[in-house]
Parts: C-alpha cells; structure tokens; sequence
C-alpha cells in the first residue's frame, strides 16, 4: 500500500515533468501558473495549515521575492539565482521583523493585521526609486517557458517535501500543537513565539521563490501586481479546498481549483469569476475539511459524508 | 526534606479582583501536597502563576533554589514543570498517542528529537494511566475521565521533576479516583514532588502528605492533613459559621 502510493507519485512526477515536451506552448504556460500557485498554496499551508495562522501577508514574501529578482536583474545586473537569494533574504528579515509583533496577535486579529501589510508594502515600494517606483521594473527577456515550467515543479517538489518533513518532525508536531491549543504548547515545552515566527518564515521563502520565478518568467512587475492581495485569497482558497494541513491537500486543490477556473474563464468568460466563487462555496459547505479528507474518509462513508457536513453546518 | 518550589509572598490581581493574596508555601521533592479552597479560591491561578501561563502581579517563584518568576511558560516546562489543566485541552486532531507524545518532544531538558522514539516513550505514559486501548483514537473522541488521565499522561511525558495537577479527579466517580489516586502515588514513588488541587476532600486527605488551604485567594491552613480539616477556619470556609 505504502509502496503503491510511491509508485502513484513518482509516476505522477515523472509525467508533470514531461509536459513541456509533449504539451502545447498554451498547456505549458497554464501548467507555469498551476505549479506557481501550488508552491503559494503550499507555503501557505505551512503559516495556516500547520501552524493554524491564517495568514493574509504571505502575498507581502511573494512580491518581495519578485522585486528582489527584478532589482538584482535590472538595478544591479546580476545572475538570476543571485536575485532569488536575495528575494528570499528579504522575505526572512520580513518575517523575522513584522512576524515577532504580528504572530502575537491571534484569529481575526491577525489576519487583519496580515492584510495590512500588502497595502503598507504598495505604498512604500511605489514610493522606492530602487524598485521603479509606482511604474514598476521591466526584467530582460528569457523566452523559455520549458525552463520555467521545470524550475516551478523542482520548487513545488521541494515546498512539499519540507511539508511532508513537517508531519515527522518535531518542529511540525510543535506548529500542529500551536494551532490544536497554543496554551497547552507552551506549558508543554513548545517555544511559541520562535516556532510560529520560524513557521512564518519558511512559509515566506517558498512564496519569495515562486514570486521570484513568475517575475522573471512575466518580465515586468509592478507594485500593485506583485503585491496583490487577491493572490492571496486564491492561495487559501486552494489550500483550504484541498485540505490544510495536509501533505498533498494544497496541490490537488491548486491544480484542481486552477483547471476549473481555466476551463471557466475560457467557455464562459464574464460569469466565470461567479461560477468559481459558487464552486468555492459549494466546497466549503460539503467538505469544509478539504478534498484530501475527502479522499480519506469517502470509502467508509459514502454519500452520507456530504450530509454530515451539512448538518454540521445546521443548515 | 529540601524545598523543590518556593512560593514567597506571590499576588494576582485581576484588575480590582486579588485572586492571590500574599501566598507563600514550599513543596518539597518527592512531597504530595494538597491545596484545597471553595470555589472562586485562586485554585487554578496559582497553578497558572507556577506553570507561567500566568504572571504574578507581586511576589517570586523559584525553583529548586533559583527564581523562575521571569521565565515564559516554555522554559519553565523546559526546567522540570508539568501541569495539567482542569479544563482539560487535548490538541484535537491529533491521536492520543501524539497528544503525549508532545510532551515527550518537548518537555522537561527540550525533549527527544526523534519522533518514533518519542512515540514509544508517550506509549509507555500511555500504559501507566491505563490509556493505552485508546492511543490511536483521536483525543477530542475521548470521554471526560479518560481525558483526565490523558491530561496527566501528556504531563507525564515530560519528564517532569514537579507535576501540578488542577483537578484532575474532577468528575470522576469514586472507583475512578482510586485508579487516579493510585497514579498519582505511583508518579510519586518515580521521585516526582506533586501539587495537587481538589474538590473532592475525601480523596486528598488520603493522598496528600501536606494540605494547604486557600480562601479568598489568601492561605488560611498549611499543614498536617488531618489537622487541616478540623481546624476552626477551614470548617468556616467550606461550611460557614455555625449559628448557635
């Protein structure tokens, strides 16, 4: 069973791997932005899966990773990876210095205060020189979108397998007892406020990375783009419909909830924005708990599990 | 006997309301020590005030010999301090088993790094308080006295040099506090000095080997267990002032 499960996901890989080679420029580019997404959705889950802090900042760590590549590219006119270094380090010194007062802040609270902080980061790098201010910075060109495309899913594999290091860990058995009862953590030993500001962080860095990736791959970036908070709310809602807090829960719902939506906005353009929202919302009643729960508990209960999620819901 | 807590002049004040006054006592290694008091007594604040969920508003706590008033909650755990909490708090979602096995990852000395090895530790606390047909369950599928015991179990796993117990025989019937009474005796003979408070007085007369007694957040009674019970001003406060 365990041994199947490899197989399933190696040959999965090994397929996704394959589709620039075999695929349609258009499926490239759309599977381009389908990795990208399950990377955010997946450093997400880290901060709002495991930790249980939903947070509304992780589109703060993406823009910065973007402008890090672009001001490394354009500014100072180094190599690519030396501008995702860069990202990165900006996105951990972001977490480290807004994470320590913010992570003090619990529920809606901090969500709140994580939604402050896209708006703060608009204002202040359109008003950054450095960062072309609020016209924004336009990269050089590199037209390989295979390139791309394999450098998403190496940091998708790479987002997960940290994920997946979590569930073994005792830094992961420390964020799930953080989100399950963050009183009882700390009287049991867990450090708190370093576990959640680590948690944070890591988070930041996948989602640094994936901005990193997409600035160089778009080759224009502006503040309000790289900084949409917009993009946030698509992560959670990938991460959430797939199951938070689970391994592969984010990227099945990315993938899916990306497809969907592509599908819609190619077949029926203006309502598509609509019916994606009613798909979410039909998700969040039948399987609040996500689609990799889905899965799990399906085979014993059948139908009767979409009902007793409803009554849950005492509708 | 050497002195593993000590409690020197500690308050808590919660805005106009003093939930502590003036409270100073020891527990000494390998002692049980009882602290009873009426509803309302400062119980569950003191545990709070030794466990660090809680800050004092005056007064100091050290442990064995060195002052822990400054230390968040996670340090004092990291020191030797377990406790366990009258409302009980599993962590939901996870299965009995790994609900102890967080004490055994963090705990006393910062834990055990290697998660199956902390698994097998949590399953060993598991067996001492008769938990162990439930390890796989998930914790909040538990019933009341069965968390009780896994309340004690996760502190257990700890590796905790003092344990405090915030009524943990709270709603338990009397064949169940037996078996908890009997834990408790058991944790004691592995060297652990105890705090326990409770309701029911019965059950820690015959556990306690000192008794303590708060009423109105100030200590009224320290002392022989026996003595305690019939002394004039507890009987007051557990049953008010005999009209003659």
């Amino acid at each position: 069973m365990k041994g199947l499960r490899w197989i399933l996901i190696v040959a999965a890989l090994a397929v996704l791997a394959a589709v620039p080679w075999f695929g349609s420029d258009v499926l490239v580019q759309f599977g381009i932005n389908a990795l990208l997404l399950a990377v955010l959705a997946q450093g997400w889950n880290i901060i709002g899966g495991y930790a249980g802090y939903a947070s509304f900042g992780n589109s703060v760590f993406y823009g910065l990773g973007s402008y890090g590549v672009a001001i490394a590219m354009v500014q100072w006119e180094l190599p690519f990876a030396v501008g995702m270094v860069f990202g990165v380090v900006l996105a951990v010194a972001f977490a480290f210095l807004l994470g320590l007062p913010v992570l003090r802040l619990r529920g809606h609270y901090f969500a709140i205060a994580t939604l402050a902080l896209a708006q703060v980061m608009i204002a202040i790098v359109s008003n950054l020189s450095i960062a072309g201010q609020n016209i924004g910075l336009v990269l050089p060109p590199l037209n390989d979108d295979r390139l791309f495309y394999e450098l998403s899913l190496v940091l998708l594999v790479a987002a997960t397998a940290t994920v997946f290091w979590l569930t073994r860990s005792r830094f992961g058995f420390g964020l799930i007892a953080i989100r399950e009862n963050e009183e009882g953590a700390a009287v049991m030993g867990v450090n708190t406020t370093l576990y959640k500001v680590l948690a944070f962080a890591l988070s930041g860095v996948f989602s640094a990375l994936a901005g990193g990736i997409h600035a160089y791959w778009i080759t224009f970036l502006d503040p309000a783009s790289a900084f949409d908070i917009s993009l946030n709310v698509k992560m959670i809602i990938m991460a959430v419909f797939g199951g938070p807090g689970t391994v592969l829960g984010p990227v099945l719902g990315a993938f899916v909830l990306s497809t969907v939506s592509e599908l819609l906005s190619s077949e029926i353009t203006s309502v598509a924005g609509l019916f994606f929202g009613l798909v979410v919302v039909v998700a969040v009643i039948f399987m609040p708990r996500g689609v990799a729960d889905l899965m799990r508990r399906f085979r014993t209960t059948g139908w009767r599990y979409f009902v007793e999620n409803l009554k849950a819901h005492r509708i | 006997m050497s002195a593993v807590l000590e409690i020197t002049n500690v308050t808590r004040r919660f805005a106009g309301l003093i939930a502590v006054n003036d409270v100073s006592f020891t527990l000494n290694q390998g002692e049980i020590l009882g602290v009873i008091g009426p509803n309302g007594a400062g119980k569950t604040t003191l545990v709070s005030l030794i466990s660090g969920t809680l800050a004092p508003t005056a007064g100091d706590i050290a442990f064995e010999g060195r002052s822990i008033t400054a230390l968040p909650a996670y340090q004092r755990a990291r020191l030797g301090i377990g406790r366990t909490f009258q409302i009980m708090r599993p962590f939901p979602g996870l299965s009995v088993l790994d609900n102890v096995a967080v004490g055994a990852l963090f705990g006393h000395g910062g834990g055990e790094s290697d998660l199956a090895r902390a698994r097998e530790l949590a399953r060993a606390q598991l067996d001492f308080v008769g938990l162990a047909k439930f390890a796989d369950q998930r914790a909040d599928e538990l019933g009341g006295p069965s968390r009780k015991r896994l309340e004690l179990a996760k502190a257990l796993a700890m590796q905790p040099k003092v344990l405090l117990c915030d009524e943990v025989m709270a709603g338990l019937n009397l064949v169940e506090i037996d078996e908890v009474i009997d834990v408790l005796k058991r944790v004691r003979e592995r060297g652990i000095s105890i705090l326990v408070i409770e309701h029911v007085i019965k059950a820690i007369k015959s556990l306690s080997d000192r008794l303590l007694v708060l009423h109105h957040g100030e200590k009224i009674a320290d002392g022989d267990p026996d003595a305690v019970l019939s002394d004039a001003q507890v009987v007051e406060a557990y049953l008010g002032r005999r009209r003659a």
